[in-house]
Protein backbone atom coordinates (compact mmCIF):
# COMPACT_ATOMS: atom_id res chain seq x y z
CA UNK A 1 0.00 0.00 0.00
CA UNK A 2 1.48 3.42 -0.78
CA UNK A 3 1.23 4.51 2.66
CA UNK A 4 3.54 7.50 3.55
CA UNK A 5 2.21 8.77 6.56
CA UNK A 6 3.58 8.72 10.07
CA UNK A 7 1.67 8.60 12.77
CA UNK A 8 2.44 12.26 15.18
CA UNK A 9 1.08 14.79 16.81
CA UNK A 10 2.87 18.20 15.62
CA UNK A 11 1.14 21.26 14.15
CA UNK A 12 1.45 19.78 10.29
CA UNK A 13 -0.20 16.68 11.58
CA UNK A 14 -3.01 18.89 13.16
CA UNK A 15 -3.45 20.86 10.38
CA UNK A 16 -6.83 20.93 8.72
CA UNK A 17 -6.00 19.51 5.53
CA UNK A 18 -7.37 22.29 2.66
CA UNK A 19 -4.63 24.99 4.22
CA UNK A 20 -2.14 22.57 4.41
CA UNK A 21 -1.93 21.91 0.83
CA UNK A 22 -2.48 25.31 0.16
CA UNK A 23 0.69 25.96 2.16
CA UNK A 24 2.76 23.32 1.10
CA UNK A 25 1.58 24.46 -2.36
CA UNK A 26 3.04 27.87 -1.83
CA UNK A 27 6.23 26.47 -0.39
CA UNK A 28 7.08 24.27 -3.80
CA UNK A 29 5.85 26.59 -6.17
CA UNK A 30 8.56 29.16 -4.26
CA UNK A 31 11.28 26.72 -4.66
CA UNK A 32 10.23 25.87 -7.92
CA UNK A 33 10.09 29.76 -9.50
CA UNK A 34 13.40 29.98 -8.19
CA UNK A 35 16.52 30.68 -10.85
CA UNK A 36 19.24 28.79 -12.15
CA UNK A 37 22.19 30.00 -9.59
CA UNK A 38 24.47 28.43 -7.39
CA UNK A 39 22.65 30.47 -4.80
CA UNK A 40 19.01 29.29 -5.46
CA UNK A 41 20.70 25.50 -4.89
CA UNK A 42 21.83 26.52 -1.43
CA UNK A 43 18.05 28.27 -0.75
CA UNK A 44 16.24 24.93 -1.82
CA UNK A 45 18.46 22.79 0.23
CA UNK A 46 18.00 25.32 3.41
CA UNK A 47 14.04 25.36 2.36
CA UNK A 48 13.67 21.77 2.89
CA UNK A 49 16.33 21.63 5.69
CA UNK A 50 14.02 23.92 7.28
CA UNK A 51 10.96 22.64 6.65
CA UNK A 52 11.40 19.14 8.00
CA UNK A 53 12.98 20.99 11.34
CA UNK A 54 9.78 22.67 11.57
CA UNK A 55 7.07 20.35 10.67
CA UNK A 56 7.04 18.49 14.44
CA UNK A 57 7.65 15.27 13.29
CA UNK A 58 9.45 12.81 15.82
CA UNK A 59 13.20 12.35 13.73
CA UNK A 60 12.53 15.22 11.21
CA UNK A 61 16.03 15.18 9.82
CA UNK A 62 15.81 11.54 9.90
CA UNK A 63 12.63 11.63 7.57
CA UNK A 64 14.53 14.15 4.87
CA UNK A 65 16.99 11.73 4.39
CA UNK A 66 14.32 9.43 3.93
CA UNK A 67 12.73 11.43 1.54
CA UNK A 68 16.06 12.08 -0.57
CA UNK A 69 17.20 8.55 -0.52
CA UNK A 70 13.94 7.24 -1.72
CA UNK A 71 14.11 10.18 -4.92
CA UNK A 72 17.97 9.22 -5.13
CA UNK A 73 17.27 7.91 -9.30
CA UNK A 74 15.82 10.90 -10.11
CA UNK A 75 18.93 12.71 -8.38
CA UNK A 76 21.32 10.67 -10.86
CA UNK A 77 19.33 11.36 -13.96
CA UNK A 78 18.60 14.41 -13.90
CA UNK A 79 22.47 15.45 -12.57
CA UNK A 80 23.40 13.27 -15.61
CA UNK A 81 21.78 14.48 -18.19
CA UNK A 82 21.62 17.92 -17.44
CA UNK A 83 25.59 18.20 -16.41
CA UNK A 84 26.12 16.87 -20.11
CA UNK A 85 24.02 19.93 -21.28
CA UNK A 86 23.66 22.68 -19.30
CA UNK A 87 26.86 22.56 -17.13
CA UNK A 88 27.45 22.47 -13.41
CA UNK A 89 25.82 25.55 -12.18
CA UNK A 90 22.37 24.59 -13.52
CA UNK A 91 22.11 21.13 -13.26
CA UNK A 92 22.87 21.23 -9.62
CA UNK A 93 20.43 24.24 -9.17
CA UNK A 94 17.57 22.58 -11.26
CA UNK A 95 18.62 19.22 -9.20
CA UNK A 96 18.44 20.70 -6.05
CA UNK A 97 15.05 22.77 -6.69
CA UNK A 98 12.89 19.80 -8.37
CA UNK A 99 14.27 17.30 -5.15
CA UNK A 100 13.35 20.38 -2.61
CA UNK A 101 10.12 20.45 -4.43
CA UNK A 102 9.56 16.70 -4.23
CA UNK A 103 10.46 16.45 -0.68
CA UNK A 104 8.22 19.24 0.42
CA UNK A 105 5.10 17.90 -1.05
CA UNK A 106 5.86 14.81 0.73
CA UNK A 107 5.12 16.49 3.66
CA UNK A 108 1.66 15.97 2.79
CA UNK A 109 1.09 12.63 3.03
CA UNK A 110 4.00 12.19 5.79
CA UNK A 111 1.38 14.50 8.06
CA UNK A 112 -1.46 13.36 6.41
CA UNK A 113 -4.04 9.91 6.65
CA UNK A 114 -4.86 9.01 3.04
CA UNK A 115 -9.05 9.05 4.38
CA UNK A 116 -8.75 12.93 5.56
CA UNK A 117 -6.97 13.26 1.55
CA UNK A 118 -9.78 11.41 0.50
CA UNK A 119 -12.03 14.28 2.45
CA UNK A 120 -10.60 17.44 0.91
CA UNK A 121 -10.36 15.98 -2.52
CA UNK A 122 -14.00 15.06 -2.28
CA UNK A 123 -14.41 18.74 -0.39
CA UNK A 124 -12.10 20.22 -3.22
CA UNK A 125 -14.14 18.81 -6.67
CA UNK A 126 -17.51 19.50 -5.13
CA UNK A 127 -17.88 23.09 -6.47
CA UNK A 128 -17.30 20.96 -10.08
CA UNK A 129 -20.55 19.44 -9.90
CA UNK A 130 -22.47 21.39 -11.80
CA UNK A 131 -20.44 20.23 -14.58
CA UNK A 132 -21.32 16.54 -13.71
CA UNK A 133 -17.84 15.75 -11.74
CA UNK A 134 -19.00 13.45 -9.35
CA UNK A 135 -16.61 14.52 -6.39
CA UNK A 136 -17.00 11.50 -4.72
CA UNK A 137 -16.32 8.75 -7.14
CA UNK A 138 -13.41 11.37 -8.04
CA UNK A 139 -11.81 10.96 -4.88
CA UNK A 140 -12.57 7.00 -4.11
CA UNK A 141 -10.84 6.55 -7.84
CA UNK A 142 -7.90 8.09 -6.78
CA UNK A 143 -7.89 6.00 -3.39
CA UNK A 144 -8.43 2.61 -5.24
CA UNK A 145 -5.69 3.50 -7.45
CA UNK A 146 -2.89 4.32 -4.90
CA UNK A 147 -4.28 1.36 -3.17
CA UNK A 148 -4.25 -1.24 -6.15
CA UNK A 149 -0.24 -0.56 -7.00
CA UNK A 150 1.29 -2.71 -4.32
CA UNK A 151 -1.17 -5.33 -4.67
CA UNK A 152 -0.65 -5.38 -8.68
CA UNK A 153 3.71 -5.60 -7.80
CA UNK A 154 2.41 -8.66 -5.73
CA UNK A 155 -0.03 -10.10 -8.29
CA UNK A 156 3.16 -9.34 -10.70
CA UNK A 157 5.65 -11.16 -8.05
CA UNK A 158 3.26 -14.58 -8.28
CA UNK A 159 2.98 -14.95 -11.92
CA UNK A 160 6.95 -14.65 -12.44
CA UNK A 161 7.13 -17.02 -9.26
CA UNK A 162 4.40 -19.49 -11.18
CA UNK A 163 6.43 -19.20 -14.43
CA UNK A 164 10.00 -20.08 -12.51
CA UNK A 165 8.14 -22.67 -11.05
CA UNK A 166 7.78 -24.43 -14.54
CA UNK A 167 11.22 -23.91 -15.34
CA UNK A 168 10.14 -20.73 -17.76
CA UNK A 169 12.75 -17.94 -18.50
CA UNK A 170 11.71 -14.93 -18.15
CA UNK A 171 9.88 -13.40 -20.56
CA UNK A 172 7.45 -10.38 -21.11
CA UNK A 173 5.32 -11.99 -23.61
CA UNK A 174 4.38 -14.89 -21.35
CA UNK A 175 4.42 -12.31 -18.65
CA UNK A 176 1.65 -10.20 -20.04
CA UNK A 177 -1.37 -12.48 -20.23
CA UNK A 178 -1.60 -14.47 -17.16
CA UNK A 179 -0.78 -11.16 -15.20
CA UNK A 180 -3.57 -9.14 -16.97
CA UNK A 181 -5.57 -11.68 -16.52
CA UNK A 182 -4.95 -12.01 -12.39
CA UNK A 183 -5.29 -8.11 -12.68
CA UNK A 184 -8.87 -8.18 -14.11
CA UNK A 185 -9.52 -10.77 -12.12
CA UNK A 186 -8.49 -8.51 -8.89
CA UNK A 187 -9.84 -5.78 -10.57
CA UNK A 188 -13.70 -7.76 -10.96
CA UNK A 189 -13.44 -8.51 -7.33
CA UNK A 190 -12.67 -5.51 -6.05
CA UNK A 191 -15.76 -3.90 -7.38
CA UNK A 192 -17.40 -6.77 -5.94
CA UNK A 193 -16.02 -5.80 -2.83
CA UNK A 194 -16.63 -2.01 -3.31
CA UNK A 195 -20.36 -2.57 -4.33
CA UNK A 196 -20.49 -4.74 -0.86
CA UNK A 197 -19.31 -2.13 1.44
CA UNK A 198 -22.13 -0.17 -0.11
CA UNK A 199 -20.11 1.93 -2.85
CA UNK A 200 -22.09 2.66 -5.79
CA UNK B 1 -33.23 -15.96 8.27
CA UNK B 2 -36.05 -14.15 5.97
CA UNK B 3 -34.54 -15.60 2.43
CA UNK B 4 -37.57 -16.50 -0.10
CA UNK B 5 -36.72 -17.76 -3.50
CA UNK B 6 -39.00 -18.72 -5.90
CA UNK B 7 -37.89 -20.36 -9.54
CA UNK B 8 -34.85 -18.01 -9.34
CA UNK B 9 -32.74 -18.81 -12.58
CA UNK B 10 -29.22 -17.28 -13.08
CA UNK B 11 -28.02 -17.30 -16.89
CA UNK B 12 -23.80 -15.31 -16.80
CA UNK B 13 -23.11 -16.22 -20.20
CA UNK B 14 -24.08 -19.07 -22.05
CA UNK B 15 -24.48 -21.16 -18.55
CA UNK B 16 -27.42 -21.69 -16.14
CA UNK B 17 -25.36 -21.31 -13.42
CA UNK B 18 -28.38 -21.42 -10.82
CA UNK B 19 -31.57 -23.84 -12.11
CA UNK B 20 -35.28 -23.39 -10.64
CA UNK B 21 -33.87 -22.40 -6.84
CA UNK B 22 -37.25 -22.66 -5.11
CA UNK B 23 -36.38 -22.16 -1.41
CA UNK B 24 -37.59 -20.51 1.93
CA UNK B 25 -34.91 -20.26 4.81
CA UNK B 26 -35.62 -18.49 8.49
CA UNK B 27 -32.45 -19.44 10.59
CA UNK B 28 -29.94 -18.00 12.16
CA UNK B 29 -26.82 -19.29 10.50
CA UNK B 30 -27.27 -21.23 7.23
CA UNK B 31 -24.12 -23.28 5.33
CA UNK B 32 -24.35 -23.10 1.95
CA UNK B 33 -21.93 -26.82 0.68
CA UNK B 34 -21.58 -28.56 -2.35
CA UNK B 35 -18.58 -28.92 -4.89
CA UNK B 36 -16.85 -26.88 -7.20
CA UNK B 37 -18.81 -24.66 -9.87
CA UNK B 38 -22.40 -26.09 -8.00
CA UNK B 39 -23.32 -22.27 -7.64
CA UNK B 40 -22.83 -21.66 -3.87
CA UNK B 41 -20.66 -18.90 -4.88
CA UNK B 42 -23.07 -17.21 -7.33
CA UNK B 43 -25.87 -18.03 -4.67
CA UNK B 44 -24.17 -15.99 -2.06
CA UNK B 45 -24.09 -13.10 -4.69
CA UNK B 46 -27.00 -13.69 -5.84
CA UNK B 47 -28.31 -12.76 -2.28
CA UNK B 48 -25.72 -9.98 -1.65
CA UNK B 49 -27.35 -8.10 -4.99
CA UNK B 50 -23.75 -8.46 -6.51
CA UNK B 51 -25.94 -11.18 -9.39
CA UNK B 52 -28.97 -10.49 -11.13
CA UNK B 53 -31.25 -12.94 -11.41
CA UNK B 54 -32.64 -14.13 -15.34
CA UNK B 55 -35.54 -15.42 -14.14
CA UNK B 56 -37.95 -15.63 -10.50
CA UNK B 57 -38.52 -14.22 -7.31
CA UNK B 58 -36.52 -13.22 -4.48
CA UNK B 59 -36.48 -11.24 -1.20
CA UNK B 60 -33.69 -10.88 1.00
CA UNK B 61 -34.70 -9.79 4.69
CA UNK B 62 -38.13 -8.81 2.53
CA UNK B 63 -36.51 -6.59 0.09
CA UNK B 64 -35.56 -7.72 -3.92
CA UNK B 65 -32.06 -7.35 -4.38
CA UNK B 66 -32.71 -6.41 -8.18
CA UNK B 67 -34.77 -3.44 -7.60
CA UNK B 68 -34.04 -2.33 -3.66
CA UNK B 69 -29.98 -3.23 -4.11
CA UNK B 70 -29.15 -0.04 -2.19
CA UNK B 71 -31.42 -0.16 0.66
CA UNK B 72 -30.44 -4.03 0.61
CA UNK B 73 -26.65 -3.36 0.69
CA UNK B 74 -27.06 -0.98 3.96
CA UNK B 75 -28.36 -4.15 5.70
CA UNK B 76 -26.19 -6.80 4.79
CA UNK B 77 -22.30 -7.05 4.48
CA UNK B 78 -20.86 -10.00 2.19
CA UNK B 79 -17.22 -10.88 2.95
CA UNK B 80 -15.19 -12.88 0.38
CA UNK B 81 -12.58 -15.52 0.61
CA UNK B 82 -9.54 -13.57 -0.83
CA UNK B 83 -9.22 -10.42 1.62
CA UNK B 84 -6.68 -8.55 -0.37
CA UNK B 85 -9.62 -7.38 -2.75
CA UNK B 86 -11.56 -6.15 -0.11
CA UNK B 87 -8.71 -3.93 1.12
CA UNK B 88 -9.70 -0.15 0.13
CA UNK B 89 -7.46 2.00 2.39
CA UNK B 90 -3.79 2.07 3.46
CA UNK B 91 -3.99 1.36 7.07
CA UNK B 92 -6.05 -0.73 9.29
CA UNK B 93 -8.09 2.28 11.26
CA UNK B 94 -8.84 4.15 7.65
CA UNK B 95 -9.84 0.71 5.83
CA UNK B 96 -12.33 0.21 8.55
CA UNK B 97 -13.47 3.77 9.10
CA UNK B 98 -13.98 3.40 4.86
CA UNK B 99 -17.19 1.01 5.32
CA UNK B 100 -18.64 3.91 7.39
CA UNK B 101 -18.01 6.80 4.77
CA UNK B 102 -21.75 6.94 3.45
CA UNK B 103 -23.07 7.40 7.04
CA UNK B 104 -22.02 10.87 6.96
CA UNK B 105 -20.76 10.34 10.90
CA UNK B 106 -19.63 12.84 13.69
CA UNK B 107 -15.79 12.06 13.81
CA UNK B 108 -15.75 11.25 17.20
CA UNK B 109 -18.66 8.78 16.46
CA UNK B 110 -16.95 7.46 13.61
CA UNK B 111 -13.57 7.37 15.81
CA UNK B 112 -15.91 4.87 18.57
CA UNK B 113 -17.44 3.06 16.43
CA UNK B 114 -13.83 1.99 14.53
CA UNK B 115 -12.16 1.53 17.53
CA UNK B 116 -15.00 -0.48 19.17
CA UNK B 117 -14.79 -2.85 16.20
CA UNK B 118 -11.22 -2.91 16.35
CA UNK B 119 -11.22 -3.73 19.67
CA UNK B 120 -13.63 -6.67 19.09
CA UNK B 121 -11.73 -8.39 16.44
CA UNK B 122 -8.58 -7.87 18.12
CA UNK B 123 -6.74 -5.25 16.04
CA UNK B 124 -6.50 -2.37 18.36
CA UNK B 125 -2.57 -2.98 18.44
CA UNK B 126 -2.15 -2.75 14.43
CA UNK B 127 -4.62 0.67 13.70
CA UNK B 128 -2.07 2.52 11.85
CA UNK B 129 -0.46 -1.05 10.26
CA UNK B 130 -0.28 -0.43 6.36
CA UNK B 131 -3.37 -3.20 5.60
CA UNK B 132 -1.25 -4.91 2.98
CA UNK B 133 1.21 -5.75 5.31
CA UNK B 134 -0.88 -7.39 7.79
CA UNK B 135 -0.95 -11.75 7.12
CA UNK B 136 -3.47 -13.54 5.65
CA UNK B 137 -5.40 -14.28 8.59
CA UNK B 138 -5.14 -10.59 10.07
CA UNK B 139 -6.14 -9.29 6.86
CA UNK B 140 -9.21 -11.82 6.57
CA UNK B 141 -10.27 -10.33 10.76
CA UNK B 142 -9.83 -6.77 8.90
CA UNK B 143 -12.07 -7.68 6.06
CA UNK B 144 -14.84 -8.74 9.28
CA UNK B 145 -14.24 -5.67 10.98
CA UNK B 146 -14.84 -3.71 7.98
CA UNK B 147 -17.83 -5.86 7.49
CA UNK B 148 -19.10 -5.87 10.91
CA UNK B 149 -18.56 -2.29 11.78
CA UNK B 150 -21.61 -1.48 10.00
CA UNK B 151 -23.79 -3.87 12.31
CA UNK B 152 -25.35 -5.43 9.72
CA UNK B 153 -28.23 -7.83 10.02
CA UNK B 154 -27.18 -10.31 7.24
CA UNK B 155 -23.34 -11.36 6.54
CA UNK B 156 -22.35 -13.44 3.50
CA UNK B 157 -19.35 -14.66 3.64
CA UNK B 158 -18.44 -16.46 0.77
CA UNK B 159 -15.63 -19.10 1.53
CA UNK B 160 -13.90 -16.70 4.52
CA UNK B 161 -11.62 -19.51 6.08
CA UNK B 162 -10.47 -21.20 2.48
CA UNK B 163 -6.45 -18.99 2.79
CA UNK B 164 -6.37 -19.45 6.10
CA UNK B 165 -4.30 -21.83 8.98
CA UNK B 166 -6.41 -23.65 11.31
CA UNK B 167 -5.87 -21.32 14.06
CA UNK B 168 -6.96 -18.20 12.03
CA UNK B 169 -10.16 -19.97 10.58
CA UNK B 170 -11.47 -20.79 13.57
CA UNK B 171 -11.22 -17.38 14.72
CA UNK B 172 -12.79 -15.93 11.81
CA UNK B 173 -15.30 -18.91 11.87
CA UNK B 174 -15.63 -17.96 15.64
CA UNK B 175 -16.59 -14.40 14.72
CA UNK B 176 -18.90 -15.03 12.27
CA UNK B 177 -20.77 -17.81 14.25
CA UNK B 178 -21.10 -15.71 17.34
CA UNK B 179 -24.47 -14.41 18.13
CA UNK B 180 -24.15 -10.21 17.78
CA UNK B 181 -27.62 -9.36 16.58
CA UNK B 182 -26.58 -10.55 13.05
CA UNK B 183 -27.52 -13.97 10.84
CA UNK B 184 -25.47 -15.54 8.56
CA UNK B 185 -25.14 -17.22 4.89
CA UNK B 186 -22.02 -19.22 4.95
CA UNK B 187 -20.50 -20.69 1.83
CA UNK B 188 -17.81 -23.15 2.73
CA UNK B 189 -16.44 -26.68 1.28
CA UNK B 190 -14.97 -27.10 5.81
CA UNK B 191 -17.85 -29.92 6.46
CA UNK B 192 -16.85 -29.21 10.13
CA UNK B 193 -17.76 -25.63 10.12
CA UNK B 194 -20.98 -25.90 8.33
CA UNK B 195 -22.13 -28.44 10.64
CA UNK B 196 -21.58 -25.47 13.53
CA UNK B 197 -24.69 -23.63 11.77
CA UNK B 198 -28.24 -24.46 12.75
CA UNK B 199 -29.28 -25.28 8.64
CA UNK B 200 -27.45 -26.20 5.52
CA UNK B 201 -28.52 -26.08 2.18
CA UNK B 202 -26.77 -28.50 -0.76
CA UNK B 203 -26.00 -27.46 -4.00
CA UNK B 204 -25.57 -29.31 -7.21
CA UNK B 205 -25.18 -28.27 -10.68
CA UNK B 206 -26.73 -25.46 -9.91
CA UNK B 207 -29.53 -27.04 -7.85
CA UNK B 208 -30.69 -27.13 -4.26
CA UNK B 209 -30.61 -30.81 -3.54
CA UNK B 210 -30.67 -30.82 -0.23
CA UNK B 211 -32.26 -28.22 2.71
CA UNK B 212 -31.80 -29.30 6.62
CA UNK B 213 -30.43 -30.32 9.36
CA UNK B 214 -26.45 -29.14 8.62
CA UNK B 215 -25.37 -33.22 10.30
CA UNK B 216 -27.56 -34.90 8.01
CA UNK B 217 -27.08 -32.55 4.87
CA UNK B 218 -23.00 -33.18 5.58
CA UNK B 219 -23.93 -37.19 5.15
CA UNK B 220 -25.59 -36.61 1.92
CA UNK B 221 -22.99 -34.69 0.71
CA UNK B 222 -20.76 -36.95 1.94
CA UNK B 223 -22.28 -39.97 0.32
CA UNK B 224 -23.05 -37.94 -2.72
CA UNK B 225 -18.79 -37.41 -3.38
CA UNK B 226 -18.19 -41.20 -2.84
Amino acid sequence: MMTLYRPGTGWLHRMATGPKIILLLLVVLSVSLLPAAWWAALVAAGVSTLAYAVAGLADGMRELVRQIVAVRWIIVIMLAGQLLFLGPEQAISNTSRVVAAVVIAALLVITTQVSALLDAVERGLRPLEWCRVDSQRAALLLTVTLSTIPVLARLAGEVRDAQRARGARASLRFFVVPFLVVALKHADDLGDALAARGVR
Amino acid sequence: MSIRLDNVWVRLGDTDVLRNLTLQVEARTVAVVGENGSGKSTFARLLGGLVTRTAGELAVLGLDPGSRSGELRRRIAVVFSNPDAQIVMPTVAEDVAFSLRADRLSTSELQERVAVALARFGLTALANRPSHDLSGGQKQLLALCGAFVRRPELVIADEPTAYLDARNARRVADHLLEDAGHRLVLVTHDLVLAQRCDVAILFAEGRVTAVGEPAAIVSEYEAMLR
